[in-house]
């Protein structure tokens, strides 16, 4: 393989004074220029290059550039990803998001520690060779708990998994990145009878559909079989990745799911025959094939992995779903432009821009499975058909009528803001396509940005027109680096064909679009900071109004839109608004993309129409709790959310209802709780997160959620008195109404919706008991007369609290014990009770 | 454009690009600011200036007002939003504005204050801080049970001030000089009132009514007056210090009646016809004793209302043992002085209302680090005792011992919004408890003394800097509930303020930049 090289995080030798090579410095500034704005991306580079901000490097950055030291000591230290202290060889990133909460993220934390032998009050290893950081969300909560070393994701990882994880994560460091190859250039376009469809979105390969994908494609290449092994965005179906699907060969397309690379060959035996090809296939077959019976592959082992679309589990997955946001999922190349142009890519802005729909260069046409029809939703609105031009304020108009609301959070109505925009009679305005999807337990920007580049790209494209802007931004969190590449690469591509820039689409209309890395900053979500992080300062967000539509970057007329909000313009311009008002309830119209996580059955990303209720999602979908446990909520919004308790489940999905019952539409996390989930400690943890996250800057956000977090620090260690409730909740609503913006404001939801709905929790902890037996002060470790005395929980104890006595009951030292619940994992007696 | 626009009802003319803020103040409503500063434009940091409008509470400094704008500014859902704004700041903040030995004085001695005057040889200006806060200075000098020095920061470190010796070294001196000071009433107010009782809780409530311009008569059943302290061995309190501060009382027009027994040769209704309002301070009633007739008592102590002191019978009061036993001088005089403050407000025609205790942020405990942060800048010496004298002279060895003092007390204070709005807004400093920052103090002699505890984020001083065009100036460095204010590159606080450091320090709303 050529991608010898990994982009991990360079070895930070220790640094001694003056020993700093700065040439990086003058590198990065002679990139990103010397302008104030140039700051943030500056600092990116550095922090990439040294592994941590040297201040030898910052005070030369002062030196030859215009950036005020004030603002360099501001921004690099308001971010998460500057450091400040060289790091470890490796970057241990795990995952805080609530999915990987709720299924154990401490105790993986503790193991890690406890395996790398890092000090209390370290982050990095005496050897430094790893350095642990926590994350907000790595966006891959249907794999919770979910740790990233270096660029390697690694799902469902158990604490007693860690160091083998280790272990194999040093074996594998020399091999080449997925990250890499994913990227690659869409595949060749050659003539093929079938297409191998495998789901390359970050969560799919942190299963390991990289190395399924790199094993398919060597088979195809090896035995050179008329098939394509095709790259595809995110399928949805989490729970059952890697996704393998081969269309083509048969009548009805297979699906393999969990397919390993050492099946690989043999499940594309059974489905392309020799037989009819070229003799030199034929004979490569063979011997491939012999290859496969000497090693006696089982074939039941294929046939577990393969998939029947019919089957329930299946159907009910699939069925309920309209792809509106993910037209086409699991079928399309993501970065390949001519397949997306095949199904009505950039249709919609050819009709805003009056000129012909793009037809495709490549030379794929008229080969292989182009046919299969493009979507269910055909209109007139296609390809060459008619080249008047939708005017602005026919644009607007229609998506005002097909009743779009941004799909960010609050639901403002999509026409509505951009017609603010619109009436703005300023020279100059910008778009932004807000990328900066910071809530744990929500992915689904970050799927679309990774799946559908090129349309997020036609919707901010029709939103620039129908506004008027001619420049645009993407501003993606940098914890989405498959997003960052994909959307980099698709407007190289676009770039390529002359399609952005002056002639966008071959108009005369000029857009110029370029992408912002967030630096880790879950406020910047927020428009007021987002803006101010583009403008290169700390992510503070300012009062509003004046809002953006009126003065936003660079106090020009400003357009922020979700990435969700963006990815159905195209669609809804090319069916007409009333397709797309059709669906949903009365006042939220069309669909939701939900990632669906936590402690559900099936977990997995959904789009559904809007209406659908709590329990269609998650009782039918997503099969009800995982485990045999019981279904008690599900964490709806985030950070600023609510939990809705299983008994509300009947609540149906628009952004009114959900508000009524205490939670918010937020960007569309949805994590299930079942009955091992402390909802005081949900409360915390959400709390802990926006506290964590807060900007610092006013009085209410900075302080009050601290004290609120002190007051639930104190329930959850049993020192919390009833008055403390009483408390708690009237700072909440103060914090609630007084705070500057949006985070301060939502951040105490899911404290106000948990004493709503578990207030009997609540109190069970005044009385010095955590119900679901998860707050550790409060739980103690025992073990029954089950004990058989095989040793197994001495052994696997990490601090030594159990003396091993073989043959004889076990016990427990509780003042040794953590609680880290190794001891029960491995009791295969269910001899340990949890008190 | 010119407009109308209506707080709390009150029409206010106003024109396009005003802010609610501008406008309360034209109408003299004063919205509580920390940190806006005209110059530098609504930073909205604070909160403490929320006003509600449709139903939102928004920062009045950086809304601007709007046609047919109805704004809401003092109701107590506004207040207590403030309020809780000004608590959760100063749960953050780590000063004390008041130092520990201030706090704990009944009688509310600024006591760093009297010891700076020590120090720098003003007993002149000592013994006037010693006047606004006391009575009978030498008497308290001797028999004060000094709460001061139990809450002494230095007595964690080595020993305590010898903050009652120097009180007493203060007041003996004034008293022996050629012309004592003796501190001026105000202008007669016409209003008598009658005390009955010249113990320490009647005298100290003479003496403060007599200075507020009241003519005060005092009776008691004794022949002299003093009671209790007449019976404090003579060597604890020479008899001649307690005549000579007794004669200050006359000196201030204060009229003692010997003999007089109420109920038997005095009646109280006789003395009530006369007198504006009494003030029964008989101490604490002996078992054989009969309780005043017509004075509604229970268990045999006088029935009062405790914000007040007023009994169940119009204009008549009662304080000290009387209504409680109280066991020490302090605070008994202290109880004079509250009596004497409710009294006044009620001659005035004002709602009678124990006087608030002065509003004080609190750090707490401190640690040893800390601690060394404010002994630092003190003399090193020992305590100074009477048999350790560094000097034949008195006043110098009371020199020495005042610089011991380690001035906890805050520059700013008297000088605060913060503090100011706390006291007006109620607010509580103990209401959110949670863990502190450290205190820490930065500061080169000559230059700018910048404790980061004390610096609430309002973001004038950075913005200031900025339009200075400081070369390095001030930046806020972390996020969160982490965030604090700092110079670049761990630069001295001097350096980043080159240009803009008086106008900062100025600005400040707290003491969190200040100067000596």
């Amino acid at each position: 393989m050529s991608h010898a090289s990994i982009a991990i995080v360079p070895a930070a030798a220790e640094p001694t004074a003056g020993t700093v090579d700065l040439t990086a410095v003058d590198r990065a500034i002679a990139q990103f220029g010397t302008k104030p704005e140039a700051l943030i991306p500056i600092l990116q580079a550095l922090q990439d290059h040294y592994g941590y901000l040297p201040q030898e490097a910052l005070l030369h950055l002062c030196d030859k550039t215009q950036i005020k030291p004030a603002a360099i000591t501001g921004v690099a230290s308001f971010y998460d990803i500057f450091r400040h202290r060289p790091v470890g060889k490796y970057m241990i990133r795990l995952c805080r998001g609530t999915a990987c909460h709720v299924s154990g993220a401490d105790r993986v934390d503790e193991a890690l520690r406890r395996e790398l032998h890092i000090p209390p009050g370290d982050d990095t290893d005496p050897t430094k060779q790893f350095t642990i950081e926590a994350v907000a969300c790595l966006g891959c909560c249907t794999l919770a708990p979910v740790v990233r070393i270096s660029q390697t994701t690694f799902g469902h990882v158990a604490p007693e998994k860690v160091p083998r994880i280790i272990h194999e994560f040093l074996a594998n460091v020399s091999a080449s990145s997925e990250l890499e190859k994913s990227t690659e250039k869409p595949t060749e376009k050659r003539p093929h009878i079938a297409e191998i469809r495998v789901g390359l979105g970050s969560c799919c390969m942190a299963k390991g559909s990289g190395q399924l994908y790199h094993a398919l494609e060597d088979t195809v290449r090896r035995n050179r079989l008329p098939v394509i092994v095709k790259r595809v965005g995110c399928v949805g179906m989490c729970h059952r990745t890697p996704l393998v699907e081969i269309t083509g060969a048969s009548k009805n397309n297979t699906v393999y799911a969990g397919l390993t690379p050492a099946l690989a060959p043999d499940a594309l035996q059974r489905h392309f025959k020799p037989r009819g090809l070229l003799p030199s296939i034929a004979r490569a077959w063979t011997s491939m094939a012999n290859a496969i019976l000497a090693d006696r592959v089982p074939s039941e082992q294929i046939e577990a992995c393969s998939l029947n679309r019919a089957d329930r589990e299946v159907s009910v997955f699939l069925d309920r779903q309209v792809h509106i946001a993910t037209e086409h999922f699991g079928k399309l190349d993501p970065l390949d432009l001519d397949e997306y142009i095949e199904h009505d890519g950039f249709a919609a802005l050819a009709k805003c821009l009056g000129v012909p729909a793009p037809i495709q260069t490549g030379t794929s046409k008229g080969h292989g499975i182009a046919q299969e029809k493009a979507g269910d939703h055909e209109t007139a609105a296609h390809t060459t058909a008619s080249h008047t031009r939708l005017a602005p304020e026919e644009i607007i108009n229609q998506i005002a009528q097909a009743g779009l609301r941004g799909r960010g959070g609050a639901g403002f109505p999509t026409g509505q803001k951009w017609r603010a925009v619109r009436d703005q009679a300023a020279e100059k305005k910008y778009v932004i396509c807000n990328g900066d999807e910071g809530d744990p337990g929500a992915f689904m920007d970050r799927m679309l940005l990774e799946s559908f580049p090129f349309r997020i790209i036609e919707g901010i494209a029709i939103a620039a027109i129908a506004v008027g802007a001619h420049e645009g931004v993407f501003y993606i969190r940098h914890e989405y680096p498959l997003a960052v590449r994909r959307v980099r690469a698709a407007l190289s591509e676009m770039e390529q064909r002359g399609w952005i820039g002056k002639r966008l689409l071959g108009s005369n209309y000029e857009l110029h679009l370029s992408v912002m890395e967030g630096a880790g900053a879950f406020v910047c979500g927020e428009e007021t900071a987002l803006i101010a992080s583009i403008e290169g300062h700390r992510g503070m967000p300012r009062l509003r109004p004046p809002y953006p539509a009126e003065s936003g970057l660079w106090n020009c007329p400003t357009l922020i839109n979700n990435v969700e909000t963006l990815a159905v313009v195209p669609w809804i311009l090319r069916n007409g608004p009333d397709a797309f008002a059709r669906i949903g309830t009365k006042t939220s119209k069309g669909t939701k993309v939900f990632a669906l996580a936590g402690r559900v059955k099936r977990g997995g990303l959904i789009e559904v129409p809007m209406g659908t209720t709590i329990r269609e999602i998650v009782e039918e979908m997503g099969g009800g709790a995982a485990d045999g446990r019981r279904f008690k909520a599900v964490q709806i919004g985030g950070p600023s959310g609510g939990c809705v308790p299983a008994r509300l489940a009947d609540t149906p999905i628009d952004y009114e209802s959900l508000q009524q019952v205490g939670a918010i539409m937020g960007s569309g996390g949805l994590v299930v709780l079942d009955d091992s989930t402390c909802m005081v400690d949900i409360a915390r943890y959400f709390l802990r997160f926006t506290q964590e996250q807060s900007c610092g800057k006013c009085t209410f956000c900075r302080i009050g959620t601290r004290r609120m977090l002190e007051i639930l620090d104190r329930i959850c260690d049993g020192k919390g008195r009833l008055a403390d409730l009483d408390e708690l909740e009237h700072l909440a609503r103060r914090v609630s109404q007084s705070s500057l913006c949006g985070l301060g404001k939502t951040a105490p939801n899911p404290v106000l919706s948990t004493l709503r709905y578990f207030r009997d929790e609540y109190e069970a902890h005044i009385n010095g008991r955590c119900p679901a037996k998860k707050c550790v002060p409060l739980i103690h470790y025992v073990i029954n007369d089950r004990c058989t005395g095989c040793t197994l929980c001495a052994q696997h104890c990490p601090v030594g609290a159990i003396p091993m006595t073989p043959y004889q009951r076990h016990k427990i030292d509780d003042a040794k014990c953590t609680r880290c619940d190794s001891c029960r994992q491995m009791c295969q007696y269910s001899a340990i009770d949890v008190l | 454009m010119n407009f109308t626009i209506t707080i709390d009802g009150h029409n206010v003319d106003v024109h396009s690009g005003m802010s609610v803020l501008d406008a309360a103040r034209k109408i003299g409503i004063d919205i509580p600011t920390l940190c806006y500063l005209e110059k530098c434009g609504p930073i909205n940091s604070c909160l403490v200036c929320l006003v509600k409008l449709n139903g939102k509470l928004v920062p009045a400094c950086g809304t601007k007002v709007q046609p047919g704008m109805a704004v809401e500014s003092e109701t107590p859902e506004v207040h207590d939003a403030r309020r809780t704004a000004l608590e959760l700041i100063i749960s953050d903040h780590v000063g004390d504005c008041l130092a520990p030995c201030h706090r704990l004085c009944p009688l509310d001695l600024n006591v760093p204050l009297m010891l700076r005057h020590v120090t720098s040889g003003r007993l002149d200006q000592a013994i006037v801080t010693v006047q606004t806060a006391l009575p009978m200075p030498r008497i308290l000098g001797r028999l004060c049970h000094h709460p001061c020095e139990q809450g002494c920061r230095r007595g964690a470190w080595d020993k305590p001030l010898a903050i009652r010796d120097t009180e007493r070294m203060v007041a003996d001196t004034n008293a022996a000089s050629p012309a004592p000071r003796v501190p001026q009433p105000k202008p007669a107010s016409g209003k008598s009132v009658a005390i009955i009782g010249a113990g320490p809780t009647g005298l100290a409530a003479a003496w403060f009514l007599a200075l507020e311009g009241h003519s005060v008569t005092v009776f008691d059943r004794k022949p002299r007056p003093g009671g209790t302290l007449r019976a404090v061995d003579p060597n604890l309190l020479p008899p001649d210090v307690l005549e000579k501060e007794l004669a200050l009382f006359e000196q201030l027009g204060i009229r003692f009646e010997p003999n007089a027994e109420i109920g038997q040769n005095v009646g109280l209704e006789s003395i009530e016809s006369q007198f504006a309002a009494v003030l029964i301070a008989t101490g604490q009633p002996d078992d054989q004793e009969q309780p005043l007739s017509g004075v509604p008592t229970s268990g045999g102590s006088i029935e009062i209302d405790l914000e007040t002191f007023q009994t169940k019978r119009p204009r008549v009061f009662a304080a000290g043992s009387a209504v409680r036993p109280v066991r020490h001088l302090v605070k008994a005089l202290s109880e004079g002085k509250a009596v004497a403050h409710c009294i006044s407000l009620t001659l005035d025609g004002r709602p009678a209302r124990r006087p608030p205790k002065p509003f004080s942020s609190v750090i707490g405990r401190l640690d040893r680090a800390e601690l060394e942060v404010f002994v630092r800048s003190a003399s090193a010496h020992n305590r100074q005792t009477e048999t350790n004298k560094q000097t034949d002279s008195a006043h110098k060895n009371f020199a020495i011992e005042a610089g011991r003092c380690l001035h906890c007390d805050c520059r700013a204070a008297g000088n605060c919004d913060l503090q100011r709005y706390a006291e007006i807004y109620n607010a509580n400093a103990g209401r959110f408890k949670g863990n502190r920052r450290p205190f820490e103090q930065q500061w080169r002699p000559g230059g700018i003394i910048f404790e980061p505890g004390k610096c609430i984020l309002c973001g004038i001083c950075v913005k200031l800097a900025e339009l200075g065009g400081e070369p390095l100036g001030l930046a806020f460095v972390g996020r969160g509930f982490n965030v604090r204010l700092a110079v670049p590159f761990g630069h001295p606080v001097d350096e980043g303020l080159q240009k803009v450091g008086a106008e900062c320090v100025a600005q400040c709303p707290t003491g969190a930049l200040s100067t000596v």
